[in-house]
């Protein structure tokens, strides 16, 4: 699992800045994290991945301190801090709910940190004012945050972050409580002050979107153990496993069962539901046998039903407009398969289509869920 | 009421107005109306008459018969009181006793339930249980007791001696740690996280969250040790350490009982009570409010 092929760059920028070394996290009987080992880069932005209750959270929170660790350590900077207290990791941590204060204005809340470390009232207000002017509340500085959106407020959490100047950024679900819109928004400043400081993040989330567009590599959690790390193209393309195709992409990866037929290192021959034959590319060694197939919808193109070509005939059974692309749900021998065509794609329910196989981009999965 | 009744005639057709304003005239509404107004009557009319008694020359009261009104309007027992007594001291002693407990009761109240509340050490659930129990010890089932630790440690006739007692307030700590209980743990860890320690997190983030409860907390506390008489009573016998409630006991004279001086110092007692029973009325009523709750 160690830096996932990170070989690019100088040994500085790829030296590890967090690492979780074989952690465990257990709650009594259950077991939420199991002998899991990450690296996270200096000054990457890393996302972890995955459904709700699959340890993402726990694993920031033992990152964080806020949770202890079964066994395992954790280090950050080259230092064992698995028994340090939060305060004294450097880090700072955004909630999913903000944690302001109410009873305090954006400034104190903002200043909170240096308060509590006994700085003057000056330079606590003079660091309060530049944080404020980098994420522009200067405006609201003397507001509860009863007063403020929930963007600002967003703003003001991420504020009390930047204050204390951290190493590393934590952030849980920061931006779950927005609406769509601001969510966006919210985004692109998330990734705006990334790369403007330039300081590690970590990032949890169960929105692959969120992961895929902020950050440059991914963790993907299952069940608290580690299913793939790598850059969001990587895991979108080359997916390891059945779990990561699945939660990678929207509308979802299409799975059926296939036989293969013959196989050598690099292609299988599968046969497809329906009796027509496929070449798909593989990795891993495979036997004849039954396997899955996974593929994108928008790797499944709406064809005559009389073309030699076609994988599947199939008819369509609903059909979605979204403006830019067309979803179509038609139903094949395979089942009901999602198809993402063309945003102006002239096409009618009940209507007898043929479907095409991209097949240099079809995945094929073993009886494991393991890529093959 | 009324109001209620005059909007609905305006918005009832004509036609059925008749009908509405039978059903709407609210006669069981109407009968508990009266029912409280005649029990509201009962409960001030003690007050009104020991007011009114004040105003009266003693002969005037000791007459047989009942007079609403003082025949002859006289100050002249206020004037005994605040000159012939040391109704000073004891206004003073009431402020510094009442006041003591009232702070002290607050603070470690506060400090128990956020201990109880939000750490972990080890006798936790023990000492909770210590003080769910100890409120269902009647205080005055432990009045004996109190009177002998307090001599031993030779408080009796002293300030402490009388505030010592009052400050086993269990109620207050359960409040507290009930609402400490629901502040949400996030609160909690970004403290943390940056870098507040416990008494931090409890005079910066939990009290100022929870300001509503300790002001009505501190309210209560400071009006029922103020009224307090059975144990200040037996605190103290030397007439400058006694509080008010206590003093009342000693406006007599030669000639026995004054009924217009006793009443007349009973009012002025009951003074600073009723001052912030009016200014701070939503806050005492929520703190009844919160206290029977606990108290079921």
């Amino acid at each position: 699992m160690s830096a996932s092929g990170a070989t690019s760059g100088s040994e500085s920028a790829a030296a590890p800045h967090v690492e979780l070394r074989r952690v465990t996290k257990r709650y009594g009987a259950v077991t939420a994290i199991s002998d899991l080992s990450l690296t996270v880069d200096k000054g990457s932005f890393t996302a972890l991945l995955g459904p709700s209750g699959c340890g993402k959270s726990t694993l920031l929170r033992m990152i964080a301190g806020l949770e202890a660790i079964t066994a395992g350590q954790c280090f950050i900077d080259n230092i064992d801090v698995t028994d340090t207290p939060p305060a004294k990791r450097r880090i700072a941590m955004v909630f999913q709910s903000y944690a302001l204060y109410p009873h305090m204005t954006v400034r104190q809340n903002i200043a909170f940190s240096l308060s509590v470390a006994g700085q003057s009232r000056k330079a606590q207000d003079e660091r309060a004012l530049e944080v404020a002017r980098i994420l522009q509340l200067e405006p609201y500085l003397d507001r509860r945050p009863a007063e403020l959106s929930g963007g600002q407020r967003q703003r003001v959490a991420i504020g009390r972050a930047l204050v204390r100047k951290p190493e590393v950024f934590l952030f849980d679900e920061p931006l779950s409580n927005l609406d769509a819109k601001l969510r966006v928004q919210m985004r692109l400043e998330l990734a705006k002050l990334h790369a403007d400081l330039g300081t590690t993040m970590i990032y949890v989330t169960h929105d692959q979107t969120e992961a895929m567009t902020l950050a440059d590599k991914i963790v993907v959690l299952d069940k608290g153990v580690v299913s793939q790390v790598g850059s969001p193209l990587e895991l979108y393309n080359t997916p390891a496993n059945k779990f990561v195709a699945a939660f990678i992409g929207s509308p979802g990866m299409n799975f059926f069962g296939v036989d293969i037929a013959a196989a050598n290192g690099r292609t299988a021959s599968v046969v497809l539901p329906g009796g027509r034959t496929a070449e798909v590319g593989i990795t891993a060694t495979a036997g004849a046998g039954p396997a899955e197939l996974g593929v994108r919808p928008e790797h499944l193109a709406i064809v005559d039903p009389n073309d030699p070509h076609a994988a599947f005939a199939g008819a369509i059974s609903i059909i979605e407009h979204l403006g830019n692309s067309t979803i179509l749900y038609v139903d094949t021998p395979a089942g009901q398969l999602i198809v993402e065509g063309e945003g102006n794609l002239d096409a009618k329910s009940g209507q007898a289509v043929g479907l095409r196989l991209n097949e240099s981009h079809a995945r094929l999965f073993g009886e494991t869920g393991a890529a093959l | 009421m009324s109001a209620s009744v005059q909007s609905a005639d305006l918005v009832a057709a004509p036609a059925t107005r008749r009908l509405t304003r039978l059903n709407q005239i609210d006669i069981v509404g109407l009968l508990i109306t009266l029912g409280t107004l005649i029990g509201a009557i009962v409960w001030a009319f003690p007050l009104y008459w020991g007011l009114i008694t004040t105003f009266k020359h003693e002969y005037e009261i000791v007459r047989p018969g009942v007079q609403l009104w003082p025949e002859h309007f006289t100050f002249e027992n206020y004037v005994h009181v605040l000159l012939q007594t040391k109704i000073g001291y004891w206004y003073i002693n009431s402020l510094i006793t009442s006041g003591a407990v009232t702070l002290i009761v607050v603070m470690m109240a506060a400090g128990a339930g956020y201990a109880i509340s939000q750490l972990n050490f080890p006798g936790r659930r023990f000492f909770w249980w210590m003080i769910l129990a100890s409120f269902m010890v009647p205080i005055p089932a432990l009045i004996v007791t109190h009177f002998i630790v307090i001599s031993q440690l030779g408080l009796i006739n002293t300030l402490a001696g009388v505030v010592g007692p009052q400050l086993i307030a269990p109620v207050t700590v359960i409040i507290y740690k009930q609402f400490f209980d629901s502040v949400p743990k996030d609160f909690r860890e970004a403290a943390v996280i940056d870098g507040a320690n416990d008494f931090q997190l409890l005079f910066r983030i939990y009290l100022p969250m929870n300001w509503g409860v300790t002001t009505a907390l501190a309210i209560i506390t400071f009006i029922g040790a103020w009224n307090l008489f059975l144990w200040p009573f037996l605190a103290v016998s030397s007439e400058d350490k006694m509080n008010i409630t206590v003093g009342i006991t000693q406006v007599h004279d030669n000639f026995g009982v004054s009924y217009g001086r006793d009443l007349a110092v009973a009012m002025l007692a009951a003074l600073p009570v009723a001052l912030i029973y009016l200014i701070f009325q939503r806050r005492v009523t929520q703190a009844i409010m919160l206290s029977a709750g606990i108290k079921g």
